[in-house]
């Protein structure tokens, strides 16, 4: 009788832990992605500031701001709009860059923040909320300047 | 007098160079990389919109720089596998690159509107390996817009990317299939 009672009770606790842990590996398959939007802003500064630090070591910025899970640093960049254009997954694309830069930041808003990019115009100065992607530097091959790349955006 | 011949022939000779090499390097107003795996298990798909390209209606070059990290999949820990130093080390190899050449160029006319069919031959970088890549690609001329369509498929163990065990190695493909579209 006894015997029967803590067997009993192995099951039952046995049944939990297997329940728990699909319960916990669910949950981590279904995991949201990361709000950018409302997620605390990790450094605030100029797209001159950011272009210049990543010209001048591309190796010390990426390892400053790009993390390995890919969920990388949220910045808030300051600047001046040179261009407003769409991609090819609807999403706005805001260029801040100063005339005499020679890479800016390309802000790639969402489907949930297009609208705020409706009434911007070039030469209009904004601080605009992402996530880095990928940094500035000069590409040989492509011959040019590639921007910062800043993405999930929002206005400030 | 045969100063002036000269010149003129040295002129001409420059001019003639300068028209077979002539044309424009464009650079890309839009893209769309799409990362495709399948398997009996499942598919899983990944989309990329921020990667610059040229092309060049001279030479036939073409380059496209991808930033690895704008990759976006369905479910975030999915996400998070691809990019960590297992996988892809997109912290490590920010940006994959190609740089190939269109070899039938002559079959290629940027100035008329239609479709053709380009050959590529170049290379491909990705997660720091470099290897040779020949594909098809569809240019289409519409104006001044210009289209690039092109599937490459890609063996992820060329790339040393290796799902060695677990559900990775069961969950997705050992050959991917990257198609590209590009608007310059």
């Amino acid at each position: 009788m006894f015997k029967n009672k803590i067997i009993r009770n192995l099951l039952i606790l046995v049944g939990v832990i297997i329940l728990a842990g699909g319960a916990v590996g669910l949950y981590m398959f279904n995991m949201p992605h990361r709000d950018v939007g409302a997620t605390k802003t990790d450094y605030a500064l100029s797209a001159t500031d950011i272009v210049e630090e990543y010209l001048q070591d591309s190796h010390s910025a990426n390892d400053k701001y790009l993390k390995e899970d890919g969920d990388s640093k949220i910045l808030e960049i300051k600047g001046k709009i040179a261009s407003i254009s769409t991609d090819f997954n609807d999403q706005k694309v805001v260029l801040l860059k100063d005339e005499n830069a020679k890479a800016g930041v390309t802000c790639t808003f969402t489907k949930e923040t297009n609208q705020s990019v409706e009434n911007l115009k070039t030469g209009q100065v904004i601080t605009v909320k992402g996530v880095i992607r990928s940094g500035a530097s000069y590409d040989e091959d492509l011959e040019m300047y590639e921007n910062v790349n800043l993405e999930k955006c929002s206005l400030k | 007098m045969k100063k002036t011949i000269l010149t003129f022939v040295i002129l001409a000779a420059i001019s003639i160079s300068a028209l077979a090499q002539s044309g424009t390097k464009l650079v890309s107003k839009k893209t769309h990389f799409k990362f495709y795996s399948h398997t009996t298990v499942e598919d899983i798909e990944a989309h990329n919109y921020k990667s610059v390209g040229t092309i060049h209606t001279g030479t036939g070059e073409i380059i496209f720089s991808v930033p690895m990290q704008s990759y976006e999949f369905e479910k975030a820990k999915m996400q998070q596998h691809y990019n960590s130093p297992k996988f892809l080390d997109t912290k490590k190899f920010p940006k994959s690159k190609l740089k190939a050449k269109i070899t039938n160029l002559t079959d290629i006319d940027f100035n008329n509107d239609g479709s053709y069919a380009a050959n590529i031959e170049g290379e491909l970088t990705i997660h720091g390996v470099s290897n040779k890549i020949s594909e098809k690609a569809t240019i289409t001329v519409n104006g001044s817009s210009i289209v690039l369509n092109s599937t490459l498929n890609l063996k992820l163990a060329d790339y040393a990317i290796a799902f060695k065990d677990g559900k990775p190695s069961s969950n997705i493909a050992k050959v991917i299939e990257i198609t590209v579209v590009s608007e310059y």
